[in-house]
């Protein structure tokens, strides 16, 4: 259960990144071109690293919000599937000024459920995980 | 679901790139030999283009290869070969009924898939990017098995989750495309297709119309780097030049946003025909791919400690990113009167 979850959410705080091996190509002093399969060098995990870190930042951040009431679920899986209102709008067929209406909790209260479906198929949850937020 | 399990004698190779890999496997499996950069060159894979008003998760998008699909299109139409492309499918049933009538032919198909829910995919890259190939060359009952060139290995994935990434949504959206080669004449004109990757990727990098696109893109980029720590901040800041260098060098791209793979064409292509120039432009390809990775490195130290001081200063990179444009430049200008 533990691995699936982690599958859909695919947040990975504390992964040593890079562990995979990639082609990689090289252009040595006397004028050759090679590809060698390798790791990741240093700066390229920083890179990632950086990235990962701020979005579960976001992440994080979303949750609080949603705990305080200052913002509704939506917010919360939009960061989790690291989307932002634009896309997530592309993601579920609803149009951006809804997507972004609907991050605050009063227009959420009021939404049906043939709209939360929609959102729910983005997120790829049920309707009821996105109902009932924790 | 009910039908015999199909296995297509696919070789797969790794790849630095996705759909040059997969182009030049597919060539590799209708007998003609052609290496990935060759499939890159005359694909016109070498791309630039920076597009701040557009953001790509939360940082501003910019793009080191061409839209999705045009190296096996364009490496079709100049070869000679003839090729299939759907470009979207109706409904999600059709397009994987396509695919497994395919298979059943004996045909390995390209797909164009996104990466957010690839399940064999490592999980650090899976952000949402739908310009993703990847070949299909065989099923067991429910199990596809898939060729991924940034892999090492070939991988398998379930019926439901294929459907998933084939049906990605959001920006390029795949809409089930596919691709595959039907026939191979026996004379390639090969002279002829790295003529005309040449002159389109030219055109491309240096003579569209549009200052965001190729090398003016750079520029406009580096002037844009000096101005981020003004802007935005520190932390900002050092998360937009992240950006660049993960385009640049994560994500599969052979290092260098592709630099290397356009050098590594050249130069075949130079020893192939004998042609003076094409290897000159080739070192200095090579050596412009050698300056990208090392504004990785220094950007890269601004990216880790990113609270404090930046360790290098913005001005600097963005220098150093104005003398790599100039660099590329000199590279087009000198590809551009070729003839081969």
């Amino acid at each position: 259960m533990e691995n699936s979850s982690e599958n859909k959410n695919p947040v990975y705080k504390d992964q040593n990144y890079g562990q995979y091996r990639e082609m990689l190509f090289t252009y040595d002093e006397k004028g050759n071109f090679q590809n060698s399969v390798g790791y990741h060098g240093e700066p390229d995990r920083v890179v990632l690293q950086q990235a990962w870190d701020l979005f579960a930042e976001r992440i994080e951040e979303a949750r609080k919000k949603v705990l305080a009431g200052k913002a509704s679920p939506i917010m919360y899986y939009m960061e989790k599937i690291l989307a932002d209102p634009l896309s997530l709008s592309m993601m579920a067929g609803v149009s951006l000024i809804s997507v972004k209406l609907h991050c605050k909790p009063f227009f959420f209260k009021h939404l049906g459920d043939k709209t939360l479906a929609k959102y729910a198929g983005a997120f790829n949850i049920t309707v009821e995980q996105l109902k009932k937020f924790e | 679901m009910d039908s015999k399990p199909i296995m297509i004698n696919y070789t797969h190779r790794q790849a630095g790139h996705c759909e040059s890999g997969a182009t030049s496997n597919l060539f590799n499996f209708y007998g003609y030999k052609m290496s990935e950069p060759m499939a890159f060159g005359i694909g016109t894979g070498i791309y630039f283009s920076y597009l701040p008003f557009l953001k790509l998760m939360f940082a501003p998008m910019m793009s080191f290869r061409n839209l999705p699909n045009t190296v096996f299109h364009r490496s079709m139409k100049y070869l000679g070969v003839d090729g299939t492309v759907i470009k979207k499918f109706s409904n999600e049933r059709e397009s994987m009924e396509a695919l497994d009538r395919n298979l059943e032919k004996g045909i390995p198909t390209g797909l164009q898939v996104g990466v957010f829910n690839l399940t064999f995919f490592p999980p650090e890259y899976r952000m949402h990017y739908n310009m993703h190939n990847l070949v299909v060359f065989g099923r067991e009952g429910n199990l596809y098995h898939v060729s991924d060139t940034v892999m090492e290995h070939p991988q398998t994935i379930t019926y439901d989750d294929l459907v998933r990434v084939r049906w990605a949504k959001g920006a390029f959206a795949p809409k089930g495309k596919m691709y595959w080669i039907n026939s191979i004449p026996k004379e390639l004109d090969i002279r002829n297709g790295v003529q005309q990757g040449i002159k389109k990727s030219v055109y491309e990098m240096t003579k569209v119309p549009f200052w965001l696109i190729g090398i003016k893109g750079m520029r406009v980029m580096a002037r844009d780097i000096k101005k981020w720590p003004k802007k935005h901040g520190n932390q900002k800041a050092a998360f937009y030049l992240g950006q660049i260098l993960r385009m640049a060098e994560d994500f599969g791209t052979g290092g260098a946003g592709f630099r290397y793979i356009f050098g590594s064409f050249l130069k075949e292509s130079g020893e192939t025909f004998n042609n003076k120039e094409l290897l000159e432009a080739a070192d200095l390809m090579g050596r412009t791919a050698n300056k990208w990775r090392e504004f990785t490195y220094l950007g890269a130290r601004n990216c880790k400690n990113r609270s404090s001081q930046p360790v290098e200063d913005y001005v600097t990179l963005g220098d150093m990113m104005l003398e790599i444009a100039g660099m590329e430049e000199q590279v087009f200008k000198k590809i551009e009167k070729v003839t081969v």
